[in-house]
């Protein structure tokens, strides 16, 4: 058997940080690839190498034994390689046939017009061949996600393609939907088409796999045969080795005093029951899967998002209805997800993202006069007391920061407004890893201080490194509590993957179990 | 290299420096650029547009013609402050022409001193409101004083109701505010039937053309000096729309409000994470564009002496927005500056007089005017986009 | 960057370079400035308007500044301050409103600079030099011609005449007066002969053509016999032939089933109609004789120094009809357009 798609030694990187580190790969066509690894492995930058999105900084491909070196994603496609995104890329108001032919309608005559009659018999072939009943000139809108990805399918075929990569492909799907998409995986490798598949479920990627590659801080750590590998082991491999050095000691302990408590937060399809309580000077760390539900939760607590049911009570006070005016007003403060969307003001000058939640602290008079020089001062002691690495913060837009001291400024925005409370989520996405050291001081200092702090993270590690509890979140519930002694990372991506049996059982108040 | 310095002395443009790399390039270059990176780049334009056309037309540099300018700037200036603020909020109000049109109704309706049935007799006010012996406080010495107080009301309650409807049902404001200014727009001709209301006080005339200091240029030779040769300096309007433009500038730089509008048109949903009220802000500056076209409306209905359904229509519109953009304020929210939108006033304003000297063909004159500030636009695109390669890391 | 720049150099070229350039066109010096600021060129009324000022003025060697105002009576008043600025020795508008008229009389009046009003009388017409066209006579005119031709069916066939007035919007002076100029000839001819004419059905329009076009299907569908339609404005008359053409009243004159056509105002259209014999006659406004009035009165005034004239000058009009368009047809300026091929453009 010969292999279809080989990569040699690729390797990239982003503003720095290797995504991507020497990895070396080959694919046989009639083979189906699993390839697994923790969010920012590098998973989805390989595929995208090969997608032709994005370029390797070195390293080299072949397809079929030819040499491979696709620049924009159209290359890809004309190589025969399809891509089966995780958001589905077809044009939701155009029909199934013209999602099909988009990049290449059939002409006819001398006008070179549209030549509909063959589209509408090519598309009833494609679409019998994944078994798709449905009229080709159905608006793509009007059908459901899961025939959606039979649509791509039947793109990525009219295309010809001999290597198809899917890119969490189930996320969307009713069960029913999805044990169709494995059936028509089957025959595509039945007929001979290499692919690559990317998932979560490592039940899935198991059954479905000929080969799985593991990924882990953009190495490829093991690819074995699919029977070699048990569940279990491919966790430890996704996880690899201990990393503490990568973590300041935590220089103390938690009290037993609850800051803030959440009582039964429940809102239908995203989160149910929640209940926890956060400490003085405690670092809580909750880990979930992407679509866990714990980003959307973290927004109900600060009121950003609203539920339907449940309580948030706030040093014993029970908060009413639950805004970000009412959540500054009660100390606490949101580091969110995404910098440039919810966190900065990206055009705006340092000094001013900074005083921004403080603002009405600095107002003076009736007519709201803010003190300057106030502002000024109290922004810049924040900024030195986090190392602000910028030049004048009263001039500098935060654009023109690095990833890192944008994050600091975030920060920042929120210490100036001395909160008790703090909710950080994904507080170190897309930051090297010296300024993640630095956050994590930040943090430790917050809760020496006697703050208490919740942490977001997909990255389990720094939980792990930074957290005096963690919560585990699935499917929008809470699915387990581990203390710090019971930190053990397979045990906790387990209970995040749910695949076994739980120290504790759905936990409803956190803090009775503590002690 | 010291030449260079001086023209980078001002703030703003060193702030750009420190976050740059190096410049690179030739002298020439480096000067050009820091010409089209100037804050007062667009006066510059203006001044070296009107001072060329100037050589060739004598005219404009009649000092006369000089002062008139001046007096067109202010009303525009206020109603374009307005604006300024709307847009810098990252919001559009189309509506200003319509409430200038409708205040200038209302405020008549309050102070007009006799109302000719002939005109009337058909407005659904009329026997109530309206009556032959004049409007609602004809002849009260509290008429000009609650015209006025009426006129600033209705405008800002206008600008409420957009940002009512903005915020609370999510509505874009482009849509809303055109939907209130073609409402508003037929309101105020079905009130007056189409008619303009003249007879007005005085003292409101005075608003939009009194002077409060003149200028004659030249000898005493006799006793009395023709009217013609007095140049208004100081009026009514230029103490209204200086003030109002200082306030403006106060609220935008050194208050919450200001800072909050700012922080709400660059990214409203962080800055409503921080704690912005955004609604409540944004409904606000609705109401201060309402506030200022009514200020405007003040002006323009004392100047012509009447209050008219269709003022605000035509044009303005275009001149309103477009000083507000040329003068730097950016359509999508988040930039912008009082003394921008002043600059980009007496562009409009000294480009209509330029225009006019060159007497060309009234049927090519608006087509001109359109390439003129289609090409003043792209300027400032060079500029925004020079700027922005500028300050990349 | 490279292209980046020499897009910026071609920018800066255009700005700097090419508009200054244009100002260069001088304009030669005459000895009189007359100002001239009107409200729009949108319709052909307008247009013609517009052109019987500047053409008779630049024949007698007067330099003339052309503003257009867009309809805006604070932009017309800007550019009559600016007018008064630059120094001019007289000036002529034709203002958006009457009130309007009176604030921008009074400016100019106060600068010590001769003013006349053209076409659209001030509400105040004590001051300025105002040129009115008077709307009755010159509906008394056209519709006295009609009169007399229906006169002359009725004593053939015995049958009184069923006449239809197309009025305006009853706000607008104009309307009113050409309203009125209809019905004292109607009146007075029924004094004389009784039972000449019905009584005339009324259709409303308020200047806007499709208002125009339903009441008046309605009117004729109510009241087939019409023999005789009066249109307060000629711009009405494409609105008539869509409504009498397919119910077969639409025939030239002489032709049976001819609806006696009148109208005011003497547009190309009309002059076109009358020349291929539907419409009979149409009260025309001597847009000419107007011109020329407003124009000596003012040059009369700048020559003797007078520097507040205050006088009305009243336009009469006259009947362009079938029988005189040959002769009258060069005093008309809906004649003089369509001759120019206004209508083909």
């Amino acid at each position: 058997m010969t292999s279809l798609l080989e990569l040699h030694n690729l390797t990239k990187a982003f503003f720095g940080i290797a995504a991507v580190k020497d990895v070396s790969l080959s694919i046989n066509a009639g083979e189906t690839l699993g390839l697994i690894g923790q969010n920012g492995a590098g998973k989805s930058t390989l595929v995208n190498i090969v997608g032709g999105v994005v370029h390797s900084d070195s390293g080299h491909m072949t397809l079929s034994e030819q040499p491979y070196t696709p620049r924009i994603p159209a290359d890809a496609q004309h190589a025969g390689v399809a891509f089966i995104h995780q958001e589905l890329n077809l044009f939701t108001n155009l029909t199934i046939a013209e999602n099909i032919f988009i990049s290449n309608f059939p002409r006819m005559g001398v006008l070179r017009t549209i030549d509909r009659a063959k589209i509408k018999a090519l598309t009833g072939e494609l679409l019998a061949s994944v078994g798709l009943d449905i009229p080709s000139d159905t608006y793509v809108e009007r059908i459901s996600p899961g025939e959606r990805q039979l649509v791509e399918i039947a793109k990525a075929l009219y295309q010809d393609a001999s290597l198809i990569i899917f890119d969490e492909p189930t996320t969307s799907l009713t069960a029913r939907e999805t044990e169709r998409l494995f059936a028509i995986m089957g025959q595509l490798r039945a007929q001979g088409k290499a692919i690559v598949y990317i998932s979560h479920i490592l039940g899935d990627v198991q059954k479905l796999s000929d080969q799985i590659a593991v990924m882990r801080d953009g190495e490829l750590v093991a690819c074995e045969p699919a029977s070699a590998l048990t569940i279990k082991r491919m966790i430890s491999l996704m996880v690899g080795r201990s990393i503490e050095q990568l973590y300041p000691k935590r220089t103390t302990s938690p009290t037993t005093d609850p800051l803030l408590t959440a009582k039964n937060i429940s809102a239908s399809g995203i989160v149910e029951d929640i209940s926890f309580t956060l400490h003085k000077g405690e670092v809580l760390g909750l880990f979930g899967l992407m679509g866990s539900g714990r980003t959307e939760l973290a927004r109900m607590i600060f009121g950003a998002d609203q539920f339907e049911s449940g309580e948030i009570v706030v040093e014993g006070e029970l908060v009413r209805k639950p805004s970000p005016r009412s959540s500054i007003h009660n100390k606490i403060a949101f580091v969110t997800e995404n910098r440039r969307e919810e966190g900065l003001l990206m055009s705006i000058d340092i000094a001013n993202n900074i005083s921004l939640v403080s603002l009405p602290e600095f107002a003076r008079s009736m007519l709201q006069v803010i003190d300057q020089r106030q502002m000024f001062d109290s922004a810049r002691e924040t900024a030195n007391t986090l190392q602000l690495k910028s030049g004048d913060i009263r001039q500098q837009p935060v654009k023109s920061l690095s990833g890192g001291n944008q994050q600091k400024v975030v920060i920042a925005k929120w210490l100036l407004s001395r909160p008790s409370i703090f909710i950080m989520d994904e507080p170190t996405r897309g930051i090297d890893v010296g300024a993640k050291y630095e956050i994590y001081t930040i943090i430790d200092r917050l809760a020496a201080e006697g703050s208490g702090v919740l942490i977001i993270s997909s990255e389990l590690e720094e939980l792990i490194g930074m957290c005096d509890r963690i919560l585990v979140m699935s499917r929008g519930e809470i699915y387990g509590e581990f203390t710090r002694e019971q930190f053990q990372d397979e045990r906790i991506l387990r209970a995040a993957f749910r695949e076994q049996d739980l120290p504790m059982m759905s936990v409803h108040d956190g803090q009775a179990k503590r002690d | 290299m010291s030449i260079l310095d001086d023209r980078l002395s001002s703030a703003h443009a060193l702030s750009q420096r420190q976050a740059t790399k190096p410049r690179s390039g030739s002298p020439i270059r480096r000067a050009i650029q820091d010409f089209l990176l100037s804050d007062y780049f667009v006066l510059y334009l203006t001044l070296f547009f009107f001072i060329t056309a100037a050589i060739f037309f004598p005219s404009l540099r009649n000092p006369g013609n000089i002062a008139n300018q001046l007096q067109n700037m202010w009303p525009l200036l206020a109603v374009a402050i307005g604006q300024t603020f709307v847009l810098i909020l990252g919001g559009i109000d189309l509506s200003v022409g319509a409430t200038m049109g409708i205040t200038s109704v209302v405020g008549a309706i309050v102070m007009a001193q006799t109302l000719d049935p002939s005109f009337f007799d058909r407005s659904p006010l009329w026997g109530t409101l309206m009556r032959p012996e004049g409007g609602v406080l004809a002849g009260s010495e509290w008429a000009v004083p609650v015209g006025v107080v009426v006129m600033l009301v209705t405008g800002t309650l206008i600008g409420f109701l957009n940002g009512y409807a903005i915020t609370r049902f999510n509505l874009a404001p482009f849509m809303v505010t055109l939907v209130t200014s073609t409402f508003f727009a037929a309101f105020a001709l079905w009130l007056t039937q189409s008619r303009n209301i003249s007879g007005l006080p005085e003292a409101f005339l005075n608003l939009g053309k009194g002077d409060i200091l003149s200028i004659y240029l030249g000898p005493k030779l006799t006793s009395d000096i023709a009217r013609r040769d007095i140049l208004s300096f100081i009026t009514y309007p230029f103490v209204i729309s200086v003030g109002l433009a200082f306030i403006s500038q106060f609220l935008l730089s050194r208050t919450v409000f200001g800072r909050q509008m700012f922080s709400i048109g660059t990214n409203r949903r962080a800055s409503e994470i921080s704690g912005v009220p955004g609604k409540s802000v944004i409904t606000r500056v609705y109401m201060f564009s309402g506030f200022c076209a009514a200020v405007a409306s003040i002006m323009y209905s004392g100047r012509i002496g009447f209050g008219q359904p269709s003022l605000g229509g035509g044009n303005l519109l275009l001149d309103v927005i477009g000083a507000a953009v040329i003068g730097g304020t950016s359509l999508f929210g988040g930039k912008g500056s009082v003394r921008g939108t002043f600059f980009g006033v007496a562009f409009f304003v000294l480009l209509s007089n330029i225009l006019n000297a060159m007497q060309l063909s009234p049927f090519v004159i608006d087509a001109v005017k359109g390439v003129i500030i289609l090409l003043a636009a792209l300027i400032d695109i060079t500029r925004t986009r020079l700027i922005n390669r500028e300050q990349r890391v | 960057m490279k292209r980046f720049s020499r897009k910026i150099s071609l920018v800066l070229f255009l700005a700097l370079v090419v508009l200054p350039l244009t100002f260069t066109i001088v304009s030669a010096q005459e000895d009189i400035t007359i100002c001239f600021g009107f409200q729009d060129l949108e319709t052909e009324f307008w247009v013609a308007g517009h052109r019987a000022i500047t053409d008779t003025l630049r024949e007698q060697g007067v330099e003339v500044l052309e503003y257009n105002a867009n309809e805006d009576p604070n932009r017309q008043l800007e550019q009559i301050r600016e007018c008064i600025a630059q120094g001019v020795d007289g000036i002529i508008i034709i203002p958006q409103d009457g009130d309007s008229a009176v604030t921008i009389i009074n400016e100019a009046q106060a600068a010590d600079i001769p003013i006349a009003v053209f076409n659209r009388p001030p509400n105040d017409r004590s001051r300025g030099i105002t040129v009115v066209a008077d709307n009755v006579s010159a509906t008394e005119q056209a519709v006295e011609f009609i009169a007399q031709k229906a006169l002359r069916q009725y004593e053939i066939t015995g049958e009184p005449i069923t006449p239809l007035i197309l009025v305006g919007a009853l706000q607008d002076t104009n309307a009113i007066g050409r309203r009125d100029g209809f019905y004292n000839v109607i009146n007075r001819y029924n004094e004389r002969y009784p039972g000449l004419f019905n009584t005339p059905i009324e259709v409303a329009t308020e200047w806007d053509a499709a208002t125009a076009l339903a009441n008046l299907e309605a009117a004729i569908t109510a009241n087939p016999n019409v023999d005789f339609i009066f249109t307060s404005s000629d711009f009405l008359f494409p609105t008539i032939r869509s409504v009498l053409e397919p119910r077969g009243m639409w025939q030239p004159m002489g032709t049976p089933g001819h609806v006696l056509l009148a109208g005011l105002d003497g547009d190309a259209t009309a002059c076109m109609l009358i020349d291929e014999g539907y419409v009979d006659g149409t009260g025309v406004q001597n847009l000419f004789l107007e011109a020329q009035l407003t124009l000596d009165r003012i040059l009369q005034a700048v020559a003797a120094g007078e520097t507040q004239p205050n006088e009305v000058l009243l336009d009469p009009g006259f009947a362009l009809t079938a029988g005189n368009i040959h002769f009258q047809r060069s005093d008309m300026w809906g004649c003089v357009l369509y001759d120019e091929g206004f209508l083909n453009q």
